[in-house]
């Protein structure tokens, strides 16, 4: 038994029980963090597969902006402690056989070679070099540069567009209070 | 870094202002007064028009040469279709931007996100017109409908505007759904995203053995088809251009459509070429359809706003015609969009005239006897209504015959037959607003607003108007020199 | 020359501007003068610039200007921008502007009761207007322009017909006026298209000069398009319905451009046109059928109309039927003579007309009556009232029922000669047929209105109009009585035809030697007389020595004098195939499919109800789903095309 399996049950147990954790936990808040821990093992698991780059992208996308914005929406919303009420019909069901067809897809893509006879195209090399910064910078920045540049400009459009229908100028917000202060509602 | 500057960025100068300038609006917003962010107005002005002299420069070094200049590893061009399309935009974009002012200040609403989305926007059409890869038709289709959106919301008190952005947001998101899963199959057909690789590509040499490949033109077709209300996806047409703010609805009216048209004009052309008997016929009925469904639409409706969105959906579908025929049809597509931007943009400046802070002249009614209290402003509005109709001698008549020669010319005899039926027919809903401005008697005093920069917009729309209309040579030289 | 004929085109527009900007200073009588003195100045110019023609060698009198400049230039599509003058543009603008002067003083006098000065002032404006547009029509040096002066002057008649708004019906005439002719002009359109795709170009001389190169079969197509323009602007059948209801308009605008002028655009064209028509020989014969049936079938309504512009107004269809007859059988220096006489007898019956209304309107105003001026019921007895109206009247219904030696007389039979003498016995007959008829309704009308006793107090009280009314009435007279004898004596050899024949040199190239059938033109000329004599004699039987009753008649033919009297149900039957399913699919789109439910119910709803909530309702409940759902049909249909069966 290497250190490295030790370490790696260590973290394959934390991901999968910060999983659980945030499907059960009735705080939404504690759900975010959960997931927050889920994301950071998962990110470890990456690190010792020998993509770093992947790891500190996973870090710095999921764990860093996306749970941000999360934790964000679950402030707004109000963070008391919801009960598990399902909103669509027949939800678990569904979630549980969405989940099983995750599962066995990414099951039948890792074992391609074995199920069709057809080498993937995911082989060993381009693996490796998928996990270097160097080569996702290539692709990144030379071939997509473009299109990655505009990208950004989509998401700081996006924003002003959060910020123009959110924002209440002043005197939208004194009308606003008028007609409840004057009592006429 | 290098590599980063080997990039020929030249080809994305024009987007590239556009970008910069809707930024330092954004920044500069931060420190003034509500009272003083009209001068955003004019610094977009400023952006607006620094934007055309780089693509009239880029034009005139183009202009000579044999093979285009490419950039970004062939994702975009420098040719002068492209910039000739782009030219269009800036103007529509400068005049558009003269309308606000008067209508963001009477709504409370003056804010610099308003221009800096402008300017977003047009960047997202400037980039769409040099497109040469489905990626980059796909951002830049992007580009222009987001700030789209939330213009359309713009007049967010008013409910009518924030249904028209969410409509719009919630059908839009969904044809691009078409169109990403359109890209997705012609990749997966041919292995590549590049428009000069799709023209080479087995799949489209042979289309029809390739299911993937004819569902993914269907599919982009769709969602190309939404953005410029081609029938039968059209349908949020009506509803957006009523509820968006009357300035968001003239760019819309005039941008958008030209936007999109472009786009079509790249895909087909340059990307699926070869396939041309595939989508020929199936978008002639389409336009067909476009064209009648539009007109017949609008015949009934009595909000002006909403019979001009009906009447831009009829005019999709004329220039569809030149879509379809190809090198000179190019021509007569500019030249009818330049047109048709004049016209609208005029007619909705009228239309912004007469409002004040609280009335909107959106019924037809609010039209009646308008002749008697401000017979310029009628007058106005009866010579652009009259170009939409096609009337000579104002330009809409000549950009008609240019783009239904051309339609002959290419044998889409049928479809010109269908058009010019329907271009009998739209006169009718066109006429029933001069009807109402000269020869009924007012209910009551219409409201107006005067506006030196609306003025203007309306002088530069009218002088244009008639000029291309009397003397369209010049521009019909220009563009083919 | 050049100067000239640029001068002559926009001296009237020059006067339409003159009066929109400096109008609101001046004096109403002044703006009035002003329009009208534009109008001489151009038919002065117009005289000139024809002396100048004159003075060329007979082959030589067509001038073209230089281009001003190049309209269009895609590929290889250009339309220059010049005017022809030659002698058929040189008789039309004598025509237009020399008729349209006497109806602008004529005007200033019958609109001088406009209790707004801004209308009357409109009124110049749209007159002016129109004789520029018509003025462009007839010296443009190819189609396109021909095209655009064509849509211009149905614009100014769409206006002027709408003029007194305030009358809903009145608008509602000038808006059929407009539609109905936008089809004809739908198939001048697609003509002009397929012109340029046959020819490569839309200039007269180059299209006329190349008719041989191009198939017959195009031909015929491109002719009959041009014809199905001219059956709208020209009133012809099936689509005259127009020209009755455009009577709501002012009646000198009925005289200028419902008479005079504008409904002879269609004869115009097809005259310019006379290279491809000539070549196109069976769409030349459904040209002269058409003619004149619509010649029958029209002075077959007017015998039984009461109302006395009614009358003139279904004569003025049946006269235009005359002359496409006369485009059709070939004979087209006599469709074009009979277009000068007519606008000369018809601009003064229209204004005779409109003096009677005057003077009955007055004679009301007197007894304190209320009538109808332009029922004839309520008229009789005039003649001793509005004497000089009364001999003018005379004059114009005696030129329209073609009696011996009026204008009307021998244009009228020079184009049935020409019928005849072309082969054509048939419709020689049936044209023969309605001029007894024309005789007939036309001093049926004479008599109605000013013999007798007056059938009300209207008529009784009756009186004269001012003389800026009758003096163009007495030139107009004076024109119609003499206009036949000076132009068109001796038949066939008269100024007019001297005049006009080069200008048809190239159509008339193929047709037959005269004097197929056996019967000399003079005696054609006595057969014509006799019948036109005849018809008034049945008139003057009817309705003055009451030798026949027209009452017992109507009730004895009692169906067919309801068929008549209700104008054949075209109006009904139109209605029913046209106006209404269209109008259904209309609602059917806008409001079914694109909106499930009434638009107005929609546009309501934001206004109404208000806050957030309702627009989260409005959301759910169910446009945007549908739209969705729609795009998703949409997208199965092209999809399924495309993979399925476009495969």
């Amino acid at each position: 038994m290497s250190a490295q399996f030790v370490i790696f049950g260590l973290l394959a147990v934390t991901s999968v029980a910060t999983a659980l954790a945030m499907i059960f936990s009735r705080n939404a808040v504690h759900g975010v963090l959960f997931m927050v821990g889920n994301f950071a093992a998962v990110a470890l698991l990456y690190v010792l597969l020998g993509s770093p780059f992947l790891a500190a992208v996973q870090i710095l996308v999921y764990a860093g902006a996306i749970m941000v914005l999360f934790l964000f929406v679950v402030m707004l919303m109000g963070p008391e402690p919801a009960p598990l009420w399902e909103h669509i019909p027949g939800q678990r069901p569904l979630a549980l056989l969405f989940g099983l067809l995750l599962a066995a897809g990414l099951i039948a893509a890792v074992n391609v070679e074995e199920l069709t006879g057809v080498p993937g195209i995911m082989s060993q090399e381009v693996l490796e070099r998928l996990g270097q910064p160097t080569a996702l910078a290539q692709t990144l920045f030379e071939r997509y540069l473009l299109p990655f540049e505009v990208t950004s400009l989509l998401l700081l459009i996006g924003m002003i567009g959060a910020v123009v229908l959110a924002k209440r100028e002043k005197h939208e917000l004194q009308a606003e209070r008028a007609p409840r202060e004057g009592g006429a509602e | 870094m290098e590599r980063f500057l080997a990039q020929n960025w030249t080809v994305i100068q024009p987007a590239l202002f556009l970008v910069f300038t809707g930024l330092i609006v954004l920044l500069v917003d931060l420190w003034l007064k509500e009272e003083e962010r009209e001068w955003l107005a004019y610094f977009s002005l400023v952006g607006f028009g620094g934007a055309g002299v780089i693509v009239v420069r880029q034009w005139l070094a183009v202009r000579g040469l044999e093979t285009p200049i490419t950039g970004f590893g062939g994702m975009m061009v420098l040719d002068t279709l492209g910039l000739l399309f782009q030219m269009l935009f800036f103007l529509v974009g400068f005049l558009a931007v003269l309308l606000a002012p008067g209508y963001l200040t009477r709504r409370r609403l003056q804010r610099g996100e308003f221009y800096a989305l402008l300017l977003f926007s047009t960047a997202g059409m400037s980039l769409l017109a040099g497109a040469q890869d489905l990626i980059m038709l796909f951002l830049g289709i992007e580009v222009l409908s987001i700030p789209l959106y939330i213009l359309a919301g713009f007049a967010r008190p008013r409910l009518d505007s924030e249904e028209a952005s969410l409509k719009y947001f919630l059908l839009g998101a969904f044809a691009t759904g078409f169109l990403l899963y359109g890209t997705a199959l012609l990749y997966g057909a041919t292995g590549t995203t590049a428009f000069e690789a799709l023209r080479a590509s087995e799949a489209a040499a042979a289309p029809r053995e390739n299911v993937m490949f004819m569902a993914g033109i269907a599919l982009l077709l769709v969602g190309l088809g939404f953005k410029i209300s081609m029938a039968p996806f059209h349908q949020w047409t009506p509803d957006v251009y009523e509820g968006a703010p009357t300035p968001v609805t003239a760019f819309m009216v005039a941008a958008t459509k030209a936007g999109g048209m472009v786009a079509l004009i790249r895909l087909l052309y340059w990307g699926l070429g070869p396939a041309d008997d595939v989508w020929r016929p199936l978008l002639g009925v389409l336009a067909a359809v476009t064209m009648t469904w539009g007109n017949v639409g609008a015949l009934l409706q009595r909000n002006v706003k909403r019979m001009l969105a009906y009447s831009s959906i009829a005019h999709a579908g004329y220039l569809l015609i030149g879509v379809l025929s190809g090198g000179v049809g190019f021509v007569a597509v500019l030249v009818y969009l330049l047109i048709y931007a004049l016209t609208n943009l005029g007619a909705f400046g009228v239309i912004l005239l007469l409002e004040d802070g609280e009335r909107e002249a959106l019924d037809i009614e609010s039209y009646r006897g308008l002749a008697r209290f401000h017979p310029g402003a009628a007058l106005l509005m009866s010579v652009f209504l009259l170009s939409l109709a096609g009337f000579p001698p104002t330009a809409g008549f000549f950009g008609k015959f240019l783009l239904f020669t051309a339609g002959i010319s290419a044998g889409l005899t049928w479809l010109v037959v269908v058009a010019v039926l329907n271009s009998v027919l739209s006169v009718f809903y066109y006429a029933r607003v001069i009807v109402k401005m000269y020869m009924q008697e007012p209910v009551e005093t219409p409201a107006f607003s005067r506006s030196w920069l609306v003025a203007g917009a309306l002088a530069v729309a009218a002088v244009g108007v008639v000029l291309l209309g009397l003397y369209p040579t010049v521009v019909v030289r220009l563009i083919t020199a | 020359m050049e100067t000239l004929l640029w001068a002559l085109l926009l001296v009237p527009l020059a006067g339409a501007v003159v009066n929109v900007l400096l109008g609101r200073r001046l004096p109403r009588q002044v703006a009035g003068w002003l329009a009208s003195g534009a109008v001489a100045l151009a038919f002065l110019i117009g005289v000139m610039a024809t002396l100048r023609l004159l003075a060329l060698p007979a082959e030589e009198r067509a001038y073209v200007t230089p281009t001003l400049y190049t309209w269009a230039l895609a590929g290889r599509f250009e339309v220059p921008v010049s005017l022809l003058f030659d002698q058929l543009a040189a008789v039309m603008v004598l025509v237009v502007t020399g008729v349209g002067f006497l109806i602008h003083v004529y005007s200033v006098g019958y609109m001088a009761h406009e209790p707004a000065d801004y209308d009357f002032r409109r009124y110049f404006v749209y007159l002016n207007l129109f004789v520029f547009s018509m003025l462009l029509l007839v010296l443009g040096s190819n189609f396109v322009l021909l095209y655009a002066g064509w849509e211009l002057v149905g614009l100014c008649s769409y206006l002027l017909i709408s003029f007194w708004y305030t009358e809903p019906q009145n608008a509602a005439a000038g808006r059929k006026a407009f539609v109905v002719n936008r089809v004809g002009d739908f198939a001048f359109a697609l003509g002009i298209f397929l012109i340029w795709s046959a020819f490569g170009s839309v200039v007269y001389a180059d299209v006329f000069e190349a008719v041989g190169g191009v198939a017959p079969a195009t031909l015929t197509a491109i002719t009959l398009l041009l014809f199905v323009g001219c059956t709208g602007k020209s009133a012809q059948l099936p689509l005259y319905v127009w020209l009755p209801d455009a009577m709501a308009g002012p009646t000198p605008v009925s005289a200028l451009i419902h008479a005079a002028t504008m409904v002879t655009a269609g004869v115009y064209l097809i005259a310019r046109a006379s290279a491809l028509f000539a070549a196109a020989t069976s769409t030349s014969a459904i040209v002269a059928w058409v003619g004149v049936l619509t010649a029958l079938f029209a002075a077959t309504i007017a015998i039984v109309q009461v109302d006395i512009k009614r009358v003139l107004a279904y004569s003025t269809i049946s006269q235009l039927g005359y002359m496409f007859l006369g485009v059709g059988v070939g004979a087209y220096t006599a469709a074009i003579f009979h277009l000068v006489t007519h606008a000369f007898f018809k601009a003064l019956l229209f204004l005779g007309a409109g003096s009677v209304m005057h003077a009955v309107e007055h004679g009301a105003h007197h007894a304190g009556e209320h009538v109808d001026p332009q029922d004839m019921r309520q008229m009789g007895g005039l003649w001793e009232r509005a004497r000089w109206t009364g001999i003018t009247f005379l004059v114009g219904a005696a030129a329209l029922a073609g009696l011996p030696l009026t204008s009307g007389f021998f244009s009228k039979d020079e184009i049935l000669a020409g019928a005849f003498l072309e082969g054509h016995v048939l419709l020689y007959g049936v044209g023969l047929l309605t001029a007894f008829l024309t005789a007939t309704y036309s001093f049926r009308q004479f008599f109605l209105v000013f013999a007798g006793e007056p059938r009300s107090e209207a008529a009784r009280h009756a009186a004269e109009s001012p003389r800026v009314m009758l003096v163009p009435l007495a030139v107009l007279a004076v024109l119609a009585l003499g206009a036949g004898l000076v132009l068109g004596w001796p038949p066939e050899h008269g100024i007019i035809h001297t005049w006009l024949e080069p200008a048809f040199a190239v159509a008339r190239e193929g047709t037959k030697a005269e004097g197929g059938a056996g019967l000399s033109p003079m005696t054609l000329l006595l057969i014509s007389s006799v019948v036109a004599l005849a018809g008034a004699g049945l008139a003057y039987g009817a309705y003055v020595r009451k030798a026949v009753d027209p009452a017992a008649l109507s009730v004895r033919f009692r169906p067919l004098y309801v068929l008549l009297w209700n104008r054949y149900y075209v109006d009904e039957l139109y209605a029913l195939l046209f106006v209404r399913p269209f109008f259904g699919l209309a609602r059917f789109l806008a409001d079914v499919v694109d909106k499930l439910v009434i638009d107005g119910a929609v546009n309501g709803v934001a206004t109404v109800t208000a806050g957030a909530h309702a627009l989260a309702r409005r959301l759910q409940a169910g446009y945007v789903r549908v739209y969705a759902l729609s795009m998703v049909l949409g997208a199965l249909l092209v999809l399924g095309y495309l993979v399925y069966w476009g495969r």
